[in-house]
């Protein structure tokens, strides 16, 4: 079994958009994969289909050997998977609380990750504590959250389940720049675990500088691998 | 030369095709919805097996909810639109037929009341309220990336967020149903009684002539097929929003008209046999 992200000559179309043709790609455990382009190119569809959200066309993705389109998403968490994803925006189940919606992988998988209530309880107040959320915030709707509490709130949620693959999709978009430096620490520190393989995509300059890991630009179908210290000039804000 | 202003109405331009052609595609259609949505419950039903006890238990605490959505907050319509419905049967047959002997009148009500429109109006009622709730909620969550987010999280949707509503809207339209035909002769037998009728014994012996052991069995059929056919029309229509909110009012309007045309259909063809198994209607009544 092939530890770590492979995609297999996969092809994928979303509405008028090739955002990917016959592309191939290992991300092997605990590596980073950095992926920019410019609007539109479907890096968000990219990344949800490096998670296994979405599905290819043709070709296959495959996470630690498994392809998630040939079993359910709890397949791959009682096989040892466990994926965060941070969305652009959204994501959040709209009638659970913040503390539910960080809680609900856990508990929905407590037996499989062998966690008692307490622990479940314990655990999401400290991941939405450690992204600056507390008090009354916890108890409220993401619906009632302005947009940065909602993102930190999926940020906290994603680090709930101590993920091995981490997907994160434009993390920085509309944070101020205390919030984005909480992103950008829990960003470096996935990169640095080696049980972590992370995947995200992004359009800023000084986030991917920080990263510093080198960088694939989506470009027409492709995915283009750029040298270390060089970035695309165009598409970066 | 001076413009009319007479207003024309636009000319229906005639499908692409012709009617027949449009016909067969909205056959086509059907199908495809139905062929759809029968894979989605069966896709759910199967997720009842999986393993996961905790994830179980958070399935069961889902339906508890959406059991009391759709089944107790729907009791007050329901018994509402019963007793006025029982009633206006009792009146219609007193205006139009006053010397109908009780009997009849009993056998009518059975036919009519227990056997078809209460698990027609049930179903209705529960399209309208809950099915309307059930694709809004979940073209809502497709359009905010609810459900993607759930299947990061190693959560499947087909078990989480269909079989719960599948499973609470089969349970509330089989127990509405049999609350609303009780209510219905309620209201029958309570203007028979206010209007004093003479012959409530012998419309009580005619509606318990004509009810057998076979009704249980037609009142199940209907119920679990209508709630069946309304949860998982409406649960499908609400998986189709790609992306934007404002396909969700659309898909909402799609799943209701096509879940009661469904539960109309479905309502007759069980009735249908129904009396073919057991014998024509003079016979079994």
């Amino acid at each position: 079994m092939a530890d770590g992200l492979v995609l297999r000559n996969v092809t994928f179309r979303r509405g008028h958009v090739t955002v990917l043709a016959g592309q191939s790609l290992m991300v092997p455990r605990g590596g980073t994969l950095l992926v920019t382009g410019a609007n539109g190119v479907g890096k968000s569809s990219l990344i949800q289909l490096t998670a296994g959200l979405l599905f290819p066309d043709e070709g296959e993705v495959q996470i630690n050997g498994i392809s998630p389109a040939s079993v359910g998403p709890a397949a791959l968490v009682n096989a040892g998977i466990r994926r965060a994803f941070v969305f652009q925006q959204g994501g959040l189940v709209a009638n659970l609380s913040a503390l539910q919606n960080v809680a609900l992988p856990l508990r929905y998988h407590a037996d499989t990750l062998g966690l008692a209530e307490e622990v479940i309880e314990q655990r999401a107040r400290f991941c939405l504590g450690a992204v600056g959320i507390e008090g009354a915030q916890i108890h409220t709707l993401p619906g009632r959250l302005s947009f940065g509490i909602a993102k930190r709130v999926a940020f906290a949620r994603a680090m709930a389940i101590e993920p091995n693959y981490a997907f994160f999709d434009d993390p920085d978009a509309g944070l101020d720049r205390e919030n984005a430096q909480v992103v950008e620490d829990i960003l470096t520190s996935y990169r640095d675990d080696p049980a972590v393989t992370l995947v995200l995509v992004s359009n800023h300059r000084a986030l991917i500088e920080r990263l510093a890991v080198s960088v694939h630009e989506l470009f027409d179908g492709r995915l283009v691998r750029l040298e270390l210290g060089t970035l695309p000039p165009s598409s970066l804000v | 030369m001076r413009p009319s202003t007479r207003y024309e109405p636009p000319e229906v331009p005639e499908p692409e095709g012709g009617w027949l052609a449009a016909l067969g595609r909205e056959g086509v259609e059907t199908g495809r919805v139905w062929g759809s949505a029968l894979g989605l419950m069966v896709a759910a039903i199967l997720t009842a097996f999986s393993p996961g006890k905790a994830a179980a238990r958070a399935v069961r605490k889902v339906t508890f909810a959406q059991i009391f959505f759709t089944g107790a907050q729907g009791l007050p319509f329901v018994t509402a639109t019963a007793i006025v419905l029982g009633a206006t049967m009792m009146l219609q047959m007193r205006v139009a037929a006053p010397g109908l002997p009780g009997e009849i009148v009993g056998k009518v009500l059975a036919t009519v009341v227990l056997r078809e429109l209460a698990p027609l109006v049930t179903a209705i009622i529960v399209a309208s309220r809950s099915g309307t709730a059930i694709a809004t909620e979940i073209g809502n969550m497709q359009a905010s990336l609810e459900l993607l987010g759930l299947s990061s999280m190693g959560i499947d949707a087909a078990r989480f967020v269909i079989l719960p509503r599948l499973l609470a809207v089969v349970v509330s339209v089989v127990v509405l149903m049999v609350y609303f035909g009780l209510v219905a002769l309620l209201g029958a037998f309570g203007l028979a009684a206010v209007f004093g009728a003479p012959q409530l014994s012998a419309m009580r012996a005619g509606l318990a002539d004509t009810l057998a052991l076979s009704d249980l069995l037609l009142f199940a059929v209907k119920g679990v097929g209508c709630g069946a056919l309304v949860a998982v029309v409406c649960c499908h229509y609400g998986m189709q929003v790609n992306g934007s909110s404002t396909e969700v009012p659309l898909m909402t309007g799609k799943a209701v008209i096509r879940a009661v045309l469904g539960c109309v259909l479905y309502n007759f063809a069980v009735t249908l046999l129904f009396y073919s198994v057991l014998g024509t209607p003079s016979a079994h009544m």
